[in-house]
């Protein structure tokens, strides 16, 4: 009974759940920093739910939570191994589906070497072409940012029919600095009132159709705080 | 039908088989699956491109798919409009064969289209037989059956496997690395891709003349495909033996005006089924009763199209056995109770009336006997097991609470209160924290109702569970319980008038714990439910099954549903009497808008075809 129940929730759900993503980077003045990245599914619980109770969707296996835990232990264990990054840390919330990784790193090269090793060696892809190009570049008073390329390479995958599903989950990037923002160039952006963190907001789908949407490049005072 | 009406049938369809070869004259016996359309002339409209699109095309639509048939339609394939036009499936356990037998009008326009196909055989006893790749087109008189004869890949295996170890081979797989995880689980084709290194792959033996596995195995497909197609020619042209002369059940059946005839041989798809290769192997003689028992297991159908809808009318036959099992079953009376609780505003409904205790006892009778003549010690432990169960189950308690009988009903998708984690941001930092709050997510709404007489049962069920745990609440006149639903919605049991209802629509549970009362299903669409015999189903399409998510399905179950997706009307499974040897089904489907009858028909054929395959 449990299974026709669970079958025809997810038979008939319609499309409605979202997700909510956070990318936090913090750079340092030495160009050391910390990044977090926070993904949120808690109100997509339903639908989340009721795919982990399958064995296979669209041709594919779904896989257990113990599986997904292993696959994240995995991706942990192997970015902490990796030059320049420290204080790797992830908290789950298997019951709410918040996950939450944050990662210290030497330097902005630092942190996206280790990131593009890790995910080869955890997707056991040979190359990733879409790993070729680097979202960060710093030169201490100059940070150019996009988003970090597995997010790009997921969101591309997404079917644009789940257009409405898209318009509801967010994409909010973050980047907070040790000296205040001289200015930047993406007109979306916002300044906190500290002067000292630049945020931008989008939607999924917007993201989806102009992944440009959250490049900015910011400039920082020159004297030092 | 009395012997002397039979034997006049009989001698009608020798006569013609031997004097006319039409269309339906070249269906093979191996067919399991036919589905003859007998007014074809309205598919003259329809394209070759549109036709190739569906999944009953699939296994030969290669040679229309090569550019000859550009912008052509059906009736540019001088194809005789005037014929059936049979679509043809079979697995048996040597070969699966699938393919068209058709009338030709001009063969020179048929050429036109199948133009890679080279003459093998010029007169096969007055057939000419062309091969081209993968299919074979065999053309007499008038008519031609387009086929593709496919050995299946276990007897393929056991002739290789054979030919290999008797020339004092050792076992061919030695050489590659387990197919298998860490854990034992076998991978699926990715990751073994993934794992495996060409390199691991056999070479080609140092010795040209000598053949590797694969060499061998590929050797074996092409002799036995041949002899296969050779085993078919010889049947059909020589012993003059196809489907209708070897069922006359079918011959009966295609002889029908009806714009469509069905035929499904259930009873050799039994000879397929993998979940018996233990009984086939192990306790052959319970197989064979098994496949006795099985014996006449037929579906047969005719489609009617009419202004406006597409019916078409089941007959299931069975043997006599599994008939007295089916009428004992079938033999219950409607539970009027159940229509108080389906609302008139329910999209999709069904009725399911049935009586279990009946046919457990029937199925007692029936299988007891053939499993007690089995001589086997595990079957026997088996016996002794079902015969103290049947004497120490209170079956009064067990056939009072699960009679049998259930009803279900969706009730279209509505809002519904979860909570959520949302983050709130600090303006002076942007930093963030996370805060509950509301969500709405939708749900589908529907109720599952058994009819049951120990209402008792599942009330001390309730009542000791909810002593567990707070989550199960009496609320009076239902049951509450929460986050039963993927660990976020509640759901409501509703105890009363004889009826067993699970539900997770909160209206049917507070307000309408008693029934619908005026908003309850009623008139003509009760009437219809009440009258049926065991079963009853009604689904409005645009509001049901358009809101299915399809990536959520099988390939299978997908192709099903997409040939109703999009689509608006009505959907009306009616089920007729049940006797011993046959239950009637009417399955109806009204459709509004434009689109052609020839397109709904094709699209039921292909729904048919990929739910019998």
């Amino acid at each position: 009974m449990y299974k026709l129940i669970v079958f025809l929730i997810i038979a008939l759900f319609g499309l409605s759940s979202c997700i909510e993503i956070i990318d936090d980077l913090t750079i340092r003045n030495d160009g050391s920093g910390t990044f977090k990245y926070t993904i949120n599914l808690s109100s997509s619980k339903i639908k989340v739910n009721s795919i982990l109770a399958l064995d296979s969707i669209d041709g594919k296996k779904v896989p257990r939570i113990d599986e997904i835990k292993q696959k994240i232990d995995q991706f942990v264990k192997t970015l902490d191994s990796q030059n320049g990054i420290s204080n790797v840390k992830l908290e789950e919330n298997f019951s709410e589906y918040i996950f939450k990784f944050q990662c210290d790193f030497a330097n902005v090269s630092a942190l996206q070497t280790a990131l593009k090793q890790t995910i080869l060696i955890v997707s056991k892809e040979k190359s990733l072409p879409q790993l070729d190009y680097n979202w960060l570049t710093w030169d201490g008073n100059k940070l150019v940012r996009s988003i970090p390329e597995i997010t790009e390479r997921k969101i591309s995958e997404i079917n644009l029919n789940d257009i409405e599903l898209l318009k509801k989950g967010t994409y909010t990037s973050i980047t907070r600095f040790e000296r205040e923002v001289d200015k930047f160039e993406n007109t979306f952006a916002q300044l906190s009132k500290s002067k000292m963190a630049v945020m931008i907001k989008t939607d999924v789908y917007r993201l989806k159709e102009n992944q440009n949407v959250l490049e900015n490049t910011i400039y920082l005072s020159t004297g030092k705080n | 039908m009395k012997p002397k009406s039979l034997f006049i049938c009989a001698l009608i369809i020798k006569l013609s088989a031997f004097n006319a070869q039409t269309s339906e004259f070249l269906i093979p016996s191996d067919a399991v699956t036919v589905f003859s359309i007998n007014n074809i002339s309205l598919l003259q409209k329809i394209s070759v491109e549109e036709l190739i699109t569906y999944e009953f095309m699939e296994e030969v639509h290669q040679e229309l798919f090569d550019g000859s048939t550009t912008g052509k339609t059906l009736k540019d394939l001088g194809l005789d409009f005037d014929q059936k036009l049979n679509v043809i499936y079979g697995k048996g356990l040597r070969n699966e064969i699938s393919g068209f037998s058709f009338g030709v009008k001009s063969t020179k326009q048929l050429f036109d289209v199948f133009d890679d196909f080279q003459l093998v055989h010029k007169d096969y006893h007055g057939a000419q037989v062309y091969g081209s790749f993968f299919n074979n087109l065999i053309i007499k008189d008038k008519a031609a059956l387009l086929i593709r004869v496919e050995p299946t890949m276990e007897f393929i295996d056991q002739m290789t496997d054979s030919i290999w170890y008797s020339r004092g081979n050792e076992s061919p797989f030695g050489n590659f690395p387990e197919n298998a995880a860490e854990d034992g689980a076998v991978m699926d084709e990715k990751v073994y891709d993934e794992n495996t290194e060409l390199s691991e792959f056999p070479q080609a033996s140092e010795d040209p003349n000598v053949k590797n596995y694969y060499e061998l195995r590929d050797s074996v497909q092409l002799l036995i495909q041949r002899k296969e197609i050779d085993i078919l020619l010889h049947e059909l042209f020589e012993k003059k033996q196809n489907l209708i002369t070897s069922d006359s059940r079918f011959a009966t059946q295609i002889q029908h005006n009806s714009e469509g005839v069905f035929y499904l041989d259930n009873s050799r798809n039994l000879e397929k089924a993998k979940g018996l290769w233990y009984f086939q192997t192990i306790l052959p003689t319970l197989y064979q009763d098994i496949k006795e028992l099985y014996t006449g297991n037929v579906i047969l159908g005719d489609m009617y199209l009419k202004e406006n809808s597409v019916e078409f009318v089941l007959n299931a036959c069975y043997g006599e056995k599994l008939g007295s099992i089916y009428q004992e079953m079938n033999d219950s009376r409607f539970d009027k109770n159940v229509l108080k609780y389906i609302p008139a505003s329910s999209t999709g409904y069904f009725t399911y009336n049935v009586d279990l205790r009946k046919a457990y006892e029937k199925a007692f009778e029936v299988i007891m006997p053939i499993l007690m003549d089995e001589k086997n010690a595990q079957i026997a432990m088996n016996v002794l097991t079902l015969e103290l169960l049947n004497e120490y189950i209170n079956k009064d308690a067990l056939f009072g609470t699960y009679k049998g009988s259930m009803f279900g009903f969706f009730n279209g998708v509505k809002k519904i209160k979860t909570k959520k984690i949302e983050f709130f941001y600090n303006e002076e930092t942007f930093e963030y924290g996370e805060r509950q709050a509301e969500a709405d997510e939708d749900m589908p709404i529907f109720a599952l109702g058994l009819s049951i007489d120990r209402t008792d049962i599942p009330e001390k069920i309730m009542k000791h569970l909810s002593r567990l745990t707070s989550k199960i609440k009496n609320m009076g006149d239902y049951w509450r319980m929460d986050n039963a639903i993927l660990d976020a919605a509640p759901v409501f049991l509703i105890n009363k008038n004889g009826l067993l209802i699970l539900t997770n629509d909160e209206d049917l549970a507070v307000n309408h714990f008693d029934g619908y009362g005026k908003e309850k299903l009623a008139g003509i669409n009760a009437k219809k439910a009440k009258k049926s015999g065991f079963m009853y189903g009604s689904i409005d399409i645009s509001e049901t099954l358009n809101r299915f998510p399809t990536d959520l399905l099988s390939p299978e179950q997908n192709e099903m549903i997409q040939a109703l997706k999009g689509k608006s009307g009505k959907l009306e499974l009616t089920s007729g009497e049940t006797t011993s040897t046959h239950t009637t089904f009417d399955l109806k489907y009204v459709y509004e808008g434009q689109e052609s009858s020839a397109k709904h028909l094709l699209d039921l054929i292909n729904t048919i075809y990929v739910v019998s395959k």
